[in-house]
């Protein structure tokens, strides 16, 4: 499912950055446009656009983007300022700070969530401690 | 003011004589004949076209292929000359993608006038239209000012890609497109080819050890390249048919 609309998403946009397998990225990469990374990540990654990392991801890096949608694995702080999506078959070893989560069944969270959309900042951010994630699968 | 510059191979070669003489009628009956240029062993072309854009000539035709285009860019990009092509014989990649077909059938693509404004890549200062191929790449490629580095971690070939079937030579962005041979990952997995693109406007491929790759199809070697892009500095005739998005 993730891969189909990995997919629908390369053929709309011109000018993406596409990280297949077979290919690794060390240092601290950044982008205006959108990004698909199903290889390997060391360092961090920076877009103001949309990023998808795919099931065979290897990502040892800090990761922000405006929206994301996770189906690998994260090593690594993750912040999306607009949106994010972690598939059943992603794994985050970090904190996450994002506005809106959605989280499939069988994802695998380890750190602390901070809520950061508009509603939760004139709240003070809502945050989720690590006891409640840690060493857990939601769903 | 048109100039033609008849590429060396042309004039060598007799099965070529009907299909010149057949063009130069047909540049004449359209109004656009101009003078003719011979290339030769020992002339450098470089200085030819400079002479010539002395004297006042406005467009450049190449009658020849690939590799005669390539004698000319260094000198035609940045200047408001115009490139035409009269594509003829082998090795002509270049005019099929900018829509000229060959022989006497391009003059009336070139009497149309269809003129686009196109990016030059640069590579250790060379200039190049379509792009630069490393078949088997081992090197690695530095990009942003060497903020991030790219390596491939199975067998994999570099393109860069300016002028492309599925690239915009008009953009003002290079594309480096690595394709990698790997196992997919899941029990007994066959090997399939992935396609990586990182679209950029300067980037450096370096290694340890010299290798070589292929700039327009030039052979060039060396442990480092540095890669830029010079946007719309080329002006050239295009056909209808040009493969090219833009």
């Amino acid at each position: 499912m993730f891969k189909k609309e990995a997919h629908m998403a390369h053929s709309a946009q011109g000018s993406e950055t596409i990280i297949a397998q077979g290919v690794k990225v060390e240092g601290d990469f950044s982008s205006d446009g959108n990004v698909l990374i199903d290889g390997e990540v060391v360092g961090s990654i920076k877009t103001a656009q949309n990023l998808q990392i795919g099931q065979t991801a290897r990502i040892h890096a800090s990761v922000t983007a405006a929206t994301a949608l996770i189906a690998g694995e994260i090593l690594g702080d993750l912040e999306a300022t607009e949106r994010l999506e972690l598939t059943a078959t992603s794994k985050v070893r970090g904190n996450i700070t994002t506005a809106v989560l959605s989280v499939e069944p069988g994802a695998e969270i380890n750190g602390t969530i901070t809520m950061s959309g508009p509603e939760s900042s004139k709240r003070g951010g809502r945050r989720a401690s690590t006891e409640e994630y840690s060493e857990e699968q939601v769903g | 003011m048109y100039c033609y510059l008849y590429d060396d191979y042309i004039q060598e070669n007799k099965r070529f004589e009907k299909e010149l003489l057949k063009i130069e009628n047909r540049l004449t009956d359209l109004g656009i004949a101009g003078k003719i240029s011979r290339l030769a062993l020992f002339r450098n072309a470089e200085e030819m076209i400079r002479d010539e854009i002395d004297r006042g000539v406005e467009t450049v035709v190449v009658v020849g292929n690939d590799e005669t285009v390539r004698k000319t860019i260094n000198v035609l990009s940045d200047t408001n000359v115009v490139l035409g092509i009269i594509p003829i014989g082998p090795n002509n990649e270049l005019a099929k993608k900018l829509g000229m077909p060959e022989g006497v059938l391009a003059c009336d693509v070139l009497s149309a006038r269809r003129v686009e404004e196109i990016d030059v890549g640069t590579i250790n200062g060379r200039k190049f239209i379509t792009g630069i191929r490393i078949p088997d790449f081992k090197a690695e490629l530095m990009a942003d000012d060497g903020k991030f580095r790219i390596t491939a971690t199975s067998k994999s070939s570099l393109e860069i890609r300016n002028l492309q079937e599925d690239s915009d030579p008009t953009d003002g962005i290079l594309h480096a497109v690595i394709q990698s041979q790997v196992r997919e990952q899941k029990l007994f997995g066959r090997m399939i080819t992935t396609q990586s693109i990182l679209p950029f406007t300067s980037l450096a491929i370096r290694a340890d050890k010299p290798f070589s790759l292929l700039a327009d199809g030039l052979v060039m070697e060396g442990t480092r390249f540095d890669i830029g892009i010079e946007p719309k500095t080329l002006k050239i005739i295009t056909g209808k048919e040009r493969m090219f998005q833009a």
